[in-house]
């Protein structure tokens, strides 16, 4: 077993039976836990759409909200199984972004608006479509995630293994395609959009598949945390808390990397449940605020590459 | 019917003259530093609730209010500036999340000290109804609509005859070629974000003086103003007022004829449907497409 390998499959083994067995009876501990790697999921999309697209996104809440809404929808009214809702709930949230689609051909910061932008309209059609979305007063009793060979996925032990899984599963995708030629692509149009134009490169296509991935990633974890939580309404499922917590946890992990938004989303996530909230109940996204303005002041690529750098682990040892 | 839809594009008129003030504060930092001010709307949110701080602490009229409000959000608009400045990697895309975070911190402030509560005038003086002609609006709406036009004025004078609004000018047409000329680029910017500080000074007290305010509007104003600058194209003082007039005429369509719950709706079906078929802007000619 070469060293790298080692490492990998100790991580597994920490993920998915060291922490279930030590932590599984505290279930407090274990909801906080599940929250915060779903937000590192999105934070994960979020770095993704930025890293290797060049675009910020400041409207993640929307594809979070629509693979919500259509994957509870979906079981509640046509009673399709609730992990093929899920994915079908991805599958809506990147229909969703399709609208994005002509902002892309735009040069500078317009992507960034138009997105701000649209991130509200799917907030006010939830509320006013009350004949599908039940508006304002929202969905109770979603169903939970289902029993299968005789593992219950929808106890607290059962929810963290899923949402791990799915995490890691995203976070292949997304190391497959930063390794594919279409990473490379990518690569070089960060350096110069032009330049890999004229090289034959269809800048724009690549820009909306980015999109389109991390936009069904998004909405799958919408999905999950709507199974998850069992409840809906527009002003939670399109919170723009879902926008803002993903953009903190990536710039802090440092969203040129992979797993580093995952980590940053548990850190931020734990600091502001266990911290921030407590003292400042109502206005505590005025902690985030400030932490996502520090970070980018002082260190913009993230804390956990500057850890690394600082003390000198092997350079890629989290890429 | 005719009566309603008439007074509706008159009112949307009048409550176009605030977000033209907003969106020409958006568009001159941006052309001076190349910079979106996510938290610009928060800004100007920021006027409307020192308008109400003082309305109710001291019992006047907002109008008063607006002196303070320059001081205030001008220091605060400064205080962004020299933040946006630090940023020397990326500038584009840091810029952005920073000028986001501020706003996130903007907004929760504000919900700290004024709670989350709606908030009106509660003056009649600048409630009571003014008549013109068929049409009706509050006394503030007319008032405030002058007042912008007249600010507009004298921006668009400031930036044709006077050295700083030169200046203004010509660092956002050509930086290099501005420093070559001894125009000092730091200087203009510091500029451009206090005359961005004045316009949204005055549209913050003028959205408190007739409509009502909390803290999750700050968003929504960053939004209106950049769909503005989208539906004016490359920008001019004509071009954005005259999209914000539209803008304005179509939500105050949509509350009239649909319902007040579509009003957001509204801007962005015709910030896409310019952005679809014209991507240059109503009013523009030079291309942005990358």
């Amino acid at each position: 077993m070469t060293p790298r390998n080692f490492l990998v499959v100790s991580a597994l083994a920490l993920l998915y039976i060291a922490v279930p067995m030590l932590l599984g009876s505290n279930l407090y501990i274990m909801s906080l836990l599940v929250a915060s790697i779903a937000i590192g999921g999105v934070a994960l999309a979020w770095a993704l759409l930025g890293n290797l697209g060049g675009m910020v996104s400041f409207g993640h809440a929307a594809f979070f909200g629509v693979g919500s809404y259509v994957s509870a929808l979906l079981v509640m009214k046509l009673g399709l199984p609730v992990f093929a809702a899920m994915l079908l709930g991805g599958a809506g949230a990147a229909v969703a972004s399709l609208a994005m689609l002509p902002t892309l051909r735009l040069k500078g910061p317009y992507f960034a608006l138009a997105i701000l932008a649209y991130a509200q309209i799917f907030r006010i059609l939830a509320t006013e479509w009350q004949s599908v979305t039940g508006g304002a007063g929202g969905l109770s009793n979603i169903p939970r995630l289902p029993q299968i060979a005789g593992m219950d996925f929808g106890s607290k032990i059962g929810n963290y293994i899923v949402i791990v899984t799915i995490v890691l599963i995203f976070a292949l995708i997304y190391q497959r395609i930063r390794a594919s030629h279409y990473g490379t692509a990518l690569r070089a149009m960060h350096d110069s959009e032009d330049a890999t134009r004229i090289v034959g490169v269809n800048s724009t296509l690549l820009k909306a598949m980015m999109l389109l991935v991390s936009a069904f990633m998004t909405g799958v974890i919408g999905a999950f945390n709507a199974h998850y939580i069992n409840f809906l309404e527009p002003d939670y499922g399109f919170s723009g808390l879902w926008s803002t917590l993903p953009i903190v946890a990536a710039i802090f992990g440092g969203y040129r990397t992979i797993l580093g938004p995952v980590f940053g989303a548990v850190v931020v996530y734990l600091v502001d449940q266990l911290v921030f909230k407590s003292f400042i109940p109502s206005g505590h996204q005025i902690m985030l605020g400030a932490l996502l303005a520090g970070m980018v002041l002082f260190s913009p690529s993230g804390l956990l590459p500057w850890v690394v750098r600082k003390f000198g682990r092997g350079r890629n040892a989290l890429a | 019917m005719t009566e309603l839809i008439l007074q509706a594009i008159y009112s949307g008129l009048l409550q176009g003259g605030s977000y033209a003030l907003i969106a020409l504060g958006l568009a001159l930092v941006f052309g001076t530093m190349k910079v979106i001010n996510l938290a610009h709307g928060e800004l100007v949110l920021l006027a409307a609730y020192v308008a109400y701080a003082v309305e109710s602490g001291l019992n006047v009229n907002p109008v008063v209010a607006i002196p303070i409000a320059l001081l205030v959000v001008c220091t605060s608009a400064v205080l962004v500036y020299f933040l946006v400045d630090r940023i020397k990697e990326d500038r584009e895309l840091n810029s952005l999340i920073l000028t986001y975070g501020i706003g996130v911190m903007l907004t929760n402030a504000i919900l700290l000290i004024w709670k989350a509560d709606i908030r009106s005038t509660k003056s009649t003086w600048l409630q009571d109804a003014v008549v013109l002609g068929p049409f009706y609006s509050m006394r503030s709406e007319l008032g405030f609509f002058v007042a912008s036009i007249v600010l507009m004025a004298l921006l668009w004078w400031w930036l044709a005859r006077s050295w700083y609004g030169r200046a203004v000018r010509a660092v956002a047409s050509n930086r290099d070629a501005a420093k070559l000329m001894g125009i000092n680029p730091r200087t203009t910017e510091i500029v451009s974000f206090v005359v961005a500080g004045i316009l949204a000074s005055f549209a913050g007290v003028a959205l408190f003086s007739y409509g009502v305010i909390q803290p999750p509007l700050g968003h929504a104003l960053t939004v209106k103003a950049f769909i503005i600058t989208v539906l004016a194209g490359v920008g001019s003082i004509p071009g954005v007022l005259a999209g914000a007039l539209l803008l304005g005429v179509v939500e105050a369509l949509t509350v009239t004829l649909l319902s007040s719950a579509l009003q957001e709706i509204a801007g962005m079906g015709l910030f896409l449907l310019v952005l679809f078929v014209m991507p240059n802007g109503l009013f523009g000619t030079a291309a942005r497409r990358g």
